[in-house]
């Protein structure tokens, strides 16, 4: 399990994050969502410790580390808890099948993590062997997807992965969430994409939405938070999306 | 009399130029890239006190032609120091100090350049330091770094040339001497220009080579 609790994080003048307190359960999402800017990639970065908070706790596996007192975890908590980044930063030297195995190689696991089986379900195999420069966006971020999965993560923080993905792949990707969620591994999943995200969170209980604006939780709930808003700010930016997704 | 009469009569002087080109360019290439790539990493990792000095040096050579760099050692600074030194010397160390320079700055701007977020995504996927630095930093710079290294090294050979200035008996110096004593400077110097096209060309080739191999788009679009 993965919380943060009064998470506090300061960009020179700019509070980026106001005592945020969030948590990514095993076998649950969370959903964060906000508009741009709101400190969304900050929280998941000090969730992922890439981003030292300024005060506050995070704990993951039974180990908490408060700050600013605490330093680095000791035993590194990666590749347990990993993060998919919304660029994807796949190794542009190494082919696609170099991205997803190196770790695997150097962590000594063996190629058995279901490597080949994530090969098949985002159908990789036409540009496995290809350099990430010379595949689609799209490519790009299933292999980045299948870079973090084939780690058997815990845990796994996914920034914006459906962004460049188109329909069909988006519903790939939720049905190989849900079924890593059956599986126990929490999620916390940054997107824009409402309706992916109802797909995912209907059907599980206990999932969580989080509301962020100007790095400070607005709404935190159960899918209610998505289908009738308490807040106004929150009401406002949903019917937004699903404005602009509708025209689109 | 062709080309390559020229160059089988006087092959003996031609050589000994050579040779001489050759000896020079290798002193300043082994110590530029040397220093050089040692001065960037420094320069990357202390920026505040290496990086700095280097930078300010680095610019300062940067607005003095190296020709009048050499001259300034061959004759004021050996006045000033009441010492003779061999000219060879003195090309040497010039044109090592110049490309030390060029080659920090190529090595420091990668460095500083390089995105740490490849760095992150390998850390978030459980890789040690050690493996982070030898098989993904390590590689993209290098990749990065070789192009214009290669191309800089082939600038510095080119400017061996000055040296025959402060008469330093490399191949210019020689041919200079072979037309004054035959007057063919057609012959002479297209031979000096096919030498400088044996030696240049394949390495600029090799530069673009890897440059089109290896520096594709290294951002994610």
């Amino acid at each position: 399990m993965l919380t943060g609790q009064g998470i506090n994080k300061r960009f020179g003048k700019v509070e980026a994050l106001r005592g945020v307190n969030i948590s990514v359960r095993p076998g649950k999402i969370t959903l964060l969502v906000g508009p741009s800017g709101s400190g969304k990639t900050t929280l998941l970065k000090c969730l992922a410790f890439l981003e030292r908070p300024d005060s506050g706790t995070v704990s993951f596996n039974g180990n908490s580390f408060s700050y600013p007192e605490a330093g680095m975890p000791e035993e590194t908590p990666w590749p347990e808890l990993t993060v998919v980044f919304q660029q994807h930063f796949l190794w542009p030297h190494l082919t696609i099948r170099e991205n997803i195995l190196l770790p695997v190689i150097k962590r000594k696991q063996t190629k058995s993590n279901g490597f080949e089986e994530l090969v098949a379900l985002f159908e990789m195999e036409d540009f496995i062997d290809r350099y990430p420069n010379q595949v689609s966006l799209g490519q790009r971020q299933r292999a980045a997807l299948a870079r973090a999965l084939v780690l058997n993560p815990k845990v796994i923080l996914l920034d914006e992965i459906t962004s460049a993905l188109d329909v069909e792949q988006i519903g790939k990707i939720a049905k190989h969430l849900l079924e890593l969620r059956s599986r126990g591994i929490g999620m916390l999943l940054i997107t824009h994409l409402l309706g992916f995200a109802k797909g995912l969170l209907h059907k599980g209980e206990g999932d969580e939405i989080v509301f962020l604006e100007k790095g400070e939780v607005l709404e935190a709930g159960g899918i209610e938070v998505l289908k009738s808003p308490r807040h106004s700010r929150v009401r406002e930016f949903i019917s937004q999306i699903e404005f602009t997704f509708a025209s689109e | 009399m062709g080309i390559f009469d020229i160059i089988w009569q006087y092959k003996q002087a031609f050589w000994q130029g050579i040779k001489v080109t050759i000896k020079l360019a290798s002193i300043v290439w082994s110590i530029g890239l040397v220093a050089g790539i040692i001065l960037g990493v420094l320069s990357d990792r202390y920026r505040r006190t290496v990086g700095y000095s280097v930078f300010f040096i680095s610019f300062l050579l940067s607005g003095i032609p190296i020709l009048v760099i050499l001259y300034w050692a061959h004759y004021p600074l050996q006045v000033l120091l009441n010492k003779v030194i061999d000219p060879f010397f003195t090309a040497c160390a010039v044109l090592a100090l110049v490309n030390t320079f060029a080659v920090t700055d190529l090595v420091r701007n990668i460095m500083a350049n390089f995105p740490e977020q490849y760095a992150v995504a390998a850390r978030v996927c459980g890789l040690k330091s050690r493996t982070i630095i030898w098989n993904i930093k390590m590689p993209i710079v290098l990749r990065q770094l070789i192009p214009g290294l290669l191309t800089s090294q082939v600038a510095i050979l080119q400017a061996t040339l000055f040296a025959s200035l402060i008469s330093v008996e490399e191949i210019f110096r020689v041919s200079q001497q072979i037309n004054a004593s035959v007057y063919k400077p057609v012959q002479i110097y297209t031979a000096l220009a096919l030498f400088f096209l044996l030696i240049c060309l394949p390495l600029n080739g090799l530069a673009l080579w890897l440059k089109a191999k290896f520096t594709r788009d290294l951002s994610e679009r």
